[in-house]
């Protein structure tokens, strides 16, 4: 891995990692962005995806709440392509729920979340669904879906068409230092151990709940307490709008419909170690229970997975527990709290919020580097230019129409059926050195999302690893294998009815069809046999998939 | 309606009964709840590929492999089924096969290794003609072929993994195009199948394969689309066309040569007078002292019942409905029994997908005779007969072998029905 | 030992169809008879629960390629989750129809009784003009009728009109209701008659209560408001006559619709009491059959026939009775020809743009059809009836016509 320089390096790959990068790319400031997975593989990605209106924060946390007015409208405006502009409702169960209304009412009313109470009729006429025990509704039009991976990806090509670079799977083993100074950071690739460095005139810590992990490499401390959440992903929506229970937050009281499925969401858990998430059963049938109570048709949906992802909460030294300490977030100045140069930290907040976290941390470390350019980021849409990022909703009307009858236009193939992705949405990031296995093209384009959970279409991507990527046989089939081993980990837990069935069509396949059990035992263990990185930035010189896009 | 022996289910387990009991000359009736969704599973029939579940060595000869299994486990459905319904079974269906016009290959004293899409070696006992002259036991060198935007047979992917695990000989991968089909136009092995039936096609991808196949001896490994509705001829034309020998390998699905064999087994049992009742999902059993006295079909409108003298529950498995699974309950689908519970859902999947897993274990306690029985041994039912993924223990996944154990089960279920 | 103890989630087993139960097999796809005979058809899998998870009532409804599914229901037949496949296609197609509007064409050919009523009191002028080449030409550029496309021939005298001089039997066993359809009433009257004389011959009473359209041909032209209303009146009128008896139809669809379609498709209200009570015309005479009350004193009908099973046939769950039945003739030799969907699909193979589509369909039936060289071709359902004539040459007949001809009628 060859050593390279430039003047900021951004640790942490999800939401405030790549709104720093873009940030600073609009600032016109030189940028490296290292991530030790995957752009928005750890809680970007695992969220839920609901873009607040700030009703869920507006009683208790009114910060928290007014800055999510604030920057769901400015996302509304900057990144069309990744918020589903549903909406979503409030509703009221209990009696405990009734008494929690008017305090919903008048934090709305504080913080300047737009709150209309609308009549059960109405509701049901427009979300069927709704759950018989529902007795008040709030129609909140500010929530949204926000779909994290698009939103990453999304800040980082808009960063790296400005000259930023990404490195993924490539985590920060060190710093290096002149005395106070921070220098420059030791990188090392995950998946081959290769280690190198990138010399730099600042280093933003933006790594969440990882954020005390990283610091602690300079010897200083940020108390970030891992919370973690467990979700269900059901395999339709239920509904159409977000649908929150109107009551103190809690477990379980949120279904956020988004794109083909929905999603129950949450438990909360202090947990020791934000690598580690364990998914409890009494966790995902409580999600289903209390998802029962607002949507009819939960308890007999089809659940595809659970999954957990971490909350970076920053301790603030308050006593509140979990869900009670603030979604605020904080910029830790370290050269003014512990006299290290070149050094800044970004903690807590949420993924709504992310771009007026990267705006607050970008203005403080841009002040020690001495530029003045304003940031930019609030009035720039994310998607500035003609690229597939613009066309990702509404995918079925894209999939080519045979007219009624002589000159038909061609059906366009899918690789995966399920969630609609074609060929020509995947091609390109075959072509890009951040991407190291099928993971990080799922991430990118929701292949392998769908009820089958990539029984099809990791035969489609491992074919294509070998073709478009000149990765070997061996190593394109392990890769298969571990993209469907990890969807098989959150199957697991949602195991019975159709979800089970159509896991008889996965083993049926690469078991009984392909044989691909006997295959692996002849293949080195994971790790040795990755797909290598391509040449390209960071590791010298390439091109962008927008670029690759741009002259197709 | 009334018959007298109700068959259930449509995968190869329901053939091979519905078969048995037409040789008989008694009436049969089979009851479809839909097509098999594991057809694509049975491009071969495997009967015993490996010795356990994570053996690492195939088997070479099936009989003494199924002989050995037998012996060490005497509650598996192999076991329960007997050597004999296996003997007997595998001859009855190659000799059906033959009656159909369906040319296959094999026999129980011995296994092909045969490349899968993914390049691995596959041990299978019998296997389409078409399919043959890719058996690894043989040295000539393999020209693995796809086409230009297809995706769902990649010969890169296979080619490159066969050679790490098949020294014998070597391979090579090629694409020509599928005239007519634009690499970014939509078309599934079924429009290959299709396009293979006319001539022009068929010679025209012939002759970029003659272009690009140098030296002798090569023979070609072509994704299994070579034909849909006259596969036999389809298959020894071009082959004719192409100059080497050509051997088809199973896609994902809709695998082509799963179809062509359902379809044509199914054709034939219905050329034979054999009435099949479509789309109507047998959802209870009527069963007085003892006996069953209906099933009960769910009908448009109304509850159709079929009344027989015995039947075969021969669902292939749980995605075709053989069992239901309840977030702790799993049940069957006709006595509605609990078959097993689990405290939590992770209990019936093993950590890795490609370990053993648990829920495959579950089924039907069974009587030696085959039938369900409950908790103390005694039949639910003394007239019904298990086959298939509904029997307990039934993993065909590790050991390869689904066809060997539907056919198996499938014949001695319907001896024993006609016996009852 | 197996113990049940409270289980707090419900056990989420599909027991109604649903699209959650699909498990991406593509079983459908290989049986979908378009997908066979077309490269421009995704499929019912893509077309039906593969884009159900994208649809929702609030957004627009997206409808490539979905008028290019007959609606066959091969694909609902062969589903082994009992995916609802065929609906979720019919819905979305019906919703982008209210979004865009529809064309006259379709418009009309969903009016089948409009059209009848019409057609059978001008029905020497209608005649004349279905069969005249200018005329067809005119319709096909200006209607969108495939020219070539024969249309059935219009009678003066409707099977309503027929069956109110008709004498009724005098001690009868039983009574039935009969479901006729637009087909028997406009078109076909003597396949009327004939099931008239078969029922009565068997000592069961024929009762003709006021009936609407089944409301399929609406259905399959993106107009289920017009097969909801058409539905309504249906169970509306035939429910108190089912508390009393059982219905029978002669047509596949319509006995299709009156048993299934009401209550799953069309969301219809009590529907299920008609549905339970109906039955196809060949099922039920089976059932007197197998209860030892079908008259078997058949004369001989020394005939080589050839039976076709309709498509909605198979949807009825039902076997082939007509071929359990005729096989009790004596004289009679029958055989299945085996080669799927003929094709015509109610009104889709009338469509200027869909008729070549119909005739590559139906190919393979209308091959085996002339390679068998039998008397005639028997099948349930007038529109395969009409395919198979046009198609391969042949004449045919409705099973039950065979089996009045046993009992002695023409």
């Amino acid at each position: 891995m060859p050593d390279t320089s430039t003047g900021v390096v951004v640790i942490g790959g999800g939401s405030t990692g790549a709104g720093v990068l873009r940030d600073l790319a609009l600032r016109g400031i030189d940028a490296i962005l290292v991530e030790k997975g995957d752009l928005a593989s750890g809680t970007t990605g695992r969220s839920h995806g609901l873009l607040h209106s700030g009703g869920r924060y507006c009683v208790n946390d009114e910060q928290a709440a007014i800055e999510c007015v604030e920057e769901g409208r400015i996302l509304r405006r900057i990144a069309r392509s990744v918020v589903e502009d549903t909406g979503g409702y409030f509703v009221s169960v209990t009696e405990e729920d009734r008494e929690w209304e008017p305090r919903f009412v008048e934090g709305c009313r504080r913080t300047g979340i737009t709150c209309e109470r609308i009549s059960i009729e109405e509701a049901r006429r427009r979300e069927p669904a709704l759950s018989k025990q529902v007795r008040t509704v709030f129609w909140v039009p500010e929530d949204g879906h926000l779909d994290p991976f698009f939103l990453v990806v999304g800040n980082v090509e808009s960063a790296r068409r400005r000259g930023a670079r990404v490195m993924t799977h490539t985590e920060v083993s060190g710093f290096l230092r002149d005395g106070d100074q921070v220098t420059g950071v030791r990188i090392r690739d995950s998946k081959t151990n290769e280690e190198g460095t990138i010399a730099c005139q600042a280093v933003i810590n933006a790594t969440g709940a990882w954020a005390g992990l990283v610091a602690r490499l300079l010897g200083v401390e940020v108390k970030v307490v891992p919370v973690k959440g467990t979700m269900v992903v059901l395999s339709r929506r239920l509904a159409y709008a977000a649908i929150n229970r109107c009551h103190k937050p809690g477990d379980g009281d949120i279904v956020v419909p988004g794109l083909s499925v929905s999603i129950l969401g949450t438990t909360s858990a202090k947990v020791p170690d934000p690598e580690t998430l364990p998914i409890e059963w009494d966790e995902v049938r409580r999600m289903i229970e209390e998802g029962a109570m607002m949507l009819d048709g939960v308890t007999t949906a089809r659940a595809m997975r659970a999954y957990a992802g971490v909350r970076p909460l920053y301790d603030l030294g308050a006593e509140a527990e979990g869900r009670e300490m603030s979604r605020n977030f904080a910029v830790i100045d370290h050269q003014q709290r512990d006299g290290i140069k070149g050094f800044t930290s970004i903690v807590g907040g949420k993924v709504t919020t992310y771009r007026l976290m990267a705006e607050r941390v970008v203005d403080v470390a841009a002040r020690q580097l001495g530029v003045g350019t304003p940031c930019t980021t609030a009035e720039v849409a994310l998607n500035d230019r003609e690229e597939p990022l613009d066309q990702l909703r509404h995918r079925p009307s894209r999939l080519g129409v045979p007219k009624p009858h002589g000159d038909e236009s061609p059906l366009q193939p899918l690789l995966c059926e399920c969630e609609l992705v074609r060929p020509q949405d995947a091609a390109p990031w075959f072509k890009d050195p951040a991407v190291r296995d099928l993971e990080d093209v799922r991430r990118r384009t929701r292949s392998g999302m769908g009820p089958c959970q990539a029984a099809i279409c990791s035969y489609r991507l491992a074919a294509r690893l070998v073709t478009d990527r000149d990765v070997d046989g061996p190593s394109a089939t392990r890769a298969m294998a571990d993209f469907l081993e990890t969807r098989w980990r959150g199957v697991r837990h949602v195991f019975w009815g159709s979800q089970l069935r159509n896991m008889q069509i996965t083993t049926g396949l690469h078991m009984e069809l392909f044989n691909v059990d006997r295959q692996l035992s002849e293949i080195p263990e994971p790790g040795e046999n990755l797909p290598p990185p391509l040449a390209g930035e960071g590791q010298g010189g390439g091109r962008t998939p927008a670029e690759i896009a741009g002259q197709r | 309606m009334k018959t007298d022996v109700a068959v259930i289910g449509s995968g190869l387990a329901a053939l091979a009964a519905a078969r048995t009991v037409q040789q008989s000359g008694r009436r049969v009736v089979l009851v479809w709840p839909g097509l098999s969704s594991l057809y694509f599973v049975f491009a071969t029939v495997d009967v015993l590929g490996y010795p356990t579940a994570t053996a690492a060595d195939p088997i070479d000869d099936p009989a003494k492999g199924l002989a050995q299994l037998i012996a060490k486990q005497p509650g598996h459905p192999y076991a329960r089924a007997g050597m004999k319904a296996v003997e007997d079974g595998t001859s009855l269906m190659l000799e059906w096969f033959k009656d159909a016009g369906l040319a296959w290959e094999g026999s129980l004293n011995r296994n092909f290794l045969l490349p899968t899409a993914t390049g691995a070696p596959k041990p299978s006992c019998l296997a389409p003609a078409s399919m043959t002259a890719g058996d690894l036991r043989r040295p000539e060198p393999i020209v693995l072929c796809g086409f230009v935007g297809y995706q769902d047979f990649a010969p890169e992917l296979a080619a490159s993994n066969l050679k790490q695990q098949w020294k014998a000989g070597e391979v090579s991968a090629v694409r020509v195009t599928a005239p007519g089909y634009g690499p970014d136009r939509l078309f599934t092995s079924i429009d290959l199948a299709r396009s293979f039936e006319d001539a022009t096609f068929r010679d025209a991808v012939a002759g970029q394969l003659r272009d690009k196949l140098i030296g002798d001896g090569a023979r070609v490994g072509m994704p299994g689309v070579l034909g849909l509705t006259t596969p036999n001829e389809t298959f020894a034309a071009f082959q004719r066309s192409v100059g080497h020998p050509v051997f088809e390998i199973p896609t994902i699905p809709p695998s082509v040569i799963a179809l062509r064999l359902f379809d044509r087994l199914r054709k034939h049992l219905q050329e034979g007078g054999i009435e099949i009742i479509w789309a109507a999902p047998a959802h209870a059993a009527d069963v007085t002292d003892g006996r069953c006295r209906s099933i009960l079909l769910k009908a448009a409108g109304h509850e159709l019942p079929v009344e027989a003298a015995s039947y075969v529950l021969a669902l292939e498995d749980w995605v075709d409905g053989a069992l239901r699974a309840g977030v702790h309950t799993v049940r069957d689908p006709f006595f509605h029994q609990p078959v097993a519970w689990h405290k939590v859902p992770t209990d019936r999947a093993a950590e890795s997908l490609f370990a053993s897993q648990p829920f495959e274990q579950i089924g039907y306690a069974l009587t030696d005779r085959l039938q369900p029985a409950d908790e103390n041994g005694k039949p639910l039912a003394r007239n019904v007969f298990i086959a298939g993924g509904a029997m307990a223990g039934y993993d065909p996944s590790g050991t390869k072998s689904r066809g060997g154990m539907a056919i198996a089960t499938g014949y001695r279920a319907a001896k024993e029905a006609l016996a009852a | 030992m197996i113990t049940e103890e409270f289980e707090p989630v419900t056990d989420t087993v599909e027991e109604e169809a649903s699209v959650e139960a699909c498990t991406k097999c593509t079983a459908c796809n290989t049986v979908c008879p378009v997908a066979r005979s077309t490269d421009i058809f995704r499929g019912p899998k893509a077309l039906g629960p593969d884009m159900e998870r994208f649809r929702s009532p609030q957004e627009a409804a997206v409808t490539p390629g979905l008028d290019l599914c007959s609606g066959c229901k091969l694909c609902e037949v062969t589903c082994p989750s009992q995916v609802s496949i065929q609906e979720y296609i019919r819905r979305a197609q019906n919703k982008g129809a209210r979004e865009k509007g529809r064309t006259l064409r379709d418009w009309l050919l969903g009016h089948t009784r409009l059209l009848g009523r019409f057609g059978s009191l001008t029905a020497p002028l209608a005649n004349f003009g279905n069969s005249n080449p200018l005329f067809r030409l005119l319709m096909e550029r200006f209607v969108g009728i495939h020219r070539r496309r024969p249309l059935p021939k219009y009678q003066w005298l409707t099977f309503e009109r027929w069956f109110k001089r008709h004498a009724r039997p005098v001690k009868p066993r039983r009574k039935v209701a009969y479901f006729y359809g637009c087909w028997v009433n406009y078109n076909d009257r003597r396949l009327g008659e004939r099931a008239v004389a078969v029922l009565e011959r068997n000592g069961i009473e024929v009762v003709v209560p006021r009936q609407q359209c089944c409301g399929i041909p609406a259905v399959v032209n993106s107009n289920m408001d017009l097969a909801r209303r058409y539905g309504h009146e249906n169970v509306r009128h035939l429910t108190p006559i089912a508390e009393e008896m059982d219905i029978v139809a002669s047509s596949t669809s319509c006995g299709l619709m009156l048993k299934h379609d009401y209550g799953h498709l069309l969301d219809i209200p009590d529907s299920e009491r008609l549905g339970a009570k109906t039955y196809d015309i060949m099922e039920y005479l089976w059932m007197l059959h197998e209860a030892g009350e079908l008259d078997l004193n058949f004369e001989t009908v020394p005939m080589r026939l050839l039976y076709h099973a309709p498509c909605h046939l198979k949807s009825h769950g039902i076997g082939y009775p007509a071929m359990r039945l005729l096989r009790l003739i004596p004289g009679v030799k029958l055989e299945e020809v085996d080669e799927g969907c003929c094709g015509i699909s109610g009104t889709f193979g009338v469509k200027v743009e869909k008729y070549d589509l119909s005739m590559k369909i139906g190919s393979r039936l209308f091959e085996a059809v002339k390679a068998a060289g039998s008397d005639q071709v028997l099948a349930d359902c007038e529109t395969c009836r009409m395919q198979v004539e046009h198609g391969a040459g042949a004449t045919s007949a409705h099973p039950i016509e065979i089996l009045a001809r046993a009992y002695g009628h023409g």
